[in-house]
């Protein structure tokens, strides 16, 4: 197992690593991709490409975790932007929908 | 289905007698995913629920009512879906094999609907069920030959 390293500390630098604190984000919305048996996985690719512009090699990353984790959000983004990605993702048949992110 | 030519802006198709027949009949079965099927959010947490699904309802629906007027142009349209002496020619544009797609896959996706959502084991098949599967299938096998010619594998 590799060491972990200790980090130095220099005075008068105040380091944060904390991740900024979820109530500093906008209030956002996940577009979630459900799997199903019916829809081919070379059609969930393409249509992930089409609908975000994606690159084949995430559009598949994202195509295979619906596969095998039965799910995989695909973008988090604001109301009206998630409702536009579900709409377009529903327009192709994917059983696709937008959940509140706590 | 083979596709004998492709530029930036048009993919022409080859059919057989009997893919130019199956694929007319199978186009004509659209739209099969019936309406108010798809669901905005799984929970009912998000604002204004009620009123944005009504919202996407509306917006299907409008794409349902696009795609089949666009189904019936192309299918009396010689220009771009043909009759040959050896079967058919399709010509598609990039936008129009988007919604080729589109179409196809509401009509596999509504047959398996239809079908009772079976998991991927193949139903046990009976002559009431027979129409839908053989519907599922078709536009699944059509819906393959436009995805590959888009990879550029045939």
């Amino acid at each position: 197992m590799a060491a972990t390293a200790i980090p130095e500390i220099q005075p008068g630098i105040v380091q944060t690593t904390e991740d900024k604190p979820k109530s500093g984000l906008e209030p956002g919305y996940l577009v979630i991709c459900w799997n199903d048996p019916v829809n081919f996985m070379d059609y969930v690719t393409h249509v992930f490409q089409a609908v975000f512009g994606w690159p084949r090699k995430k559009a598949e990353f994202h195509m295979l975790q619906v596969h095998e984790q039965g799910q995989s959000v695909l973008t988090r983004e604001s109301m009206e932007k998630a409702e536009h990605y579900v709409h377009q993702l529903q327009k192709y048949s994917l059983h696709a929908t937008m959940e509140r992110d706590e | 289905m083979k596709l004998i030519q492709a530029t930036r802006s048009r993919l022409v198709f080859h059919l057989g007698q009997r893919e130019n027949r199956l694929l007319r009949q199978v186009l004509k079965l659209y739209p099969r995913v019936p309406s108010a099927h798809q669901k905005l959010s799984k929970s009912s947490r998000l604002p204004d629920a009620e009123a944005n699904q009504r919202l996407l309802d509306e917006a299907l629906a409008e794409r349902r009512a696009e795609n089949k007027k666009h189904l019936q142009a192309l299918l009396a349209d010689p220009r771009r879906f043909a009759h040959t002496e050896t079967g058919g020619r399709l010509s598609l544009s990039p936008a129009e094999v988007e919604w080729v797609l589109q179409v196809l896959n509401d009509i596999r996706v509504g047959s398996w609907i239809i079908l009772g959502s079976p998991d991927e084991k193949r139903p046990e098949l009976n002559e009431r069920m027979a129409p839908d599967f053989a519907a599922m299938e078709t536009a699944g096998y059509f819906e393959v030959q436009l995805l590959e010619a888009l990879r550029g594998e045939t």
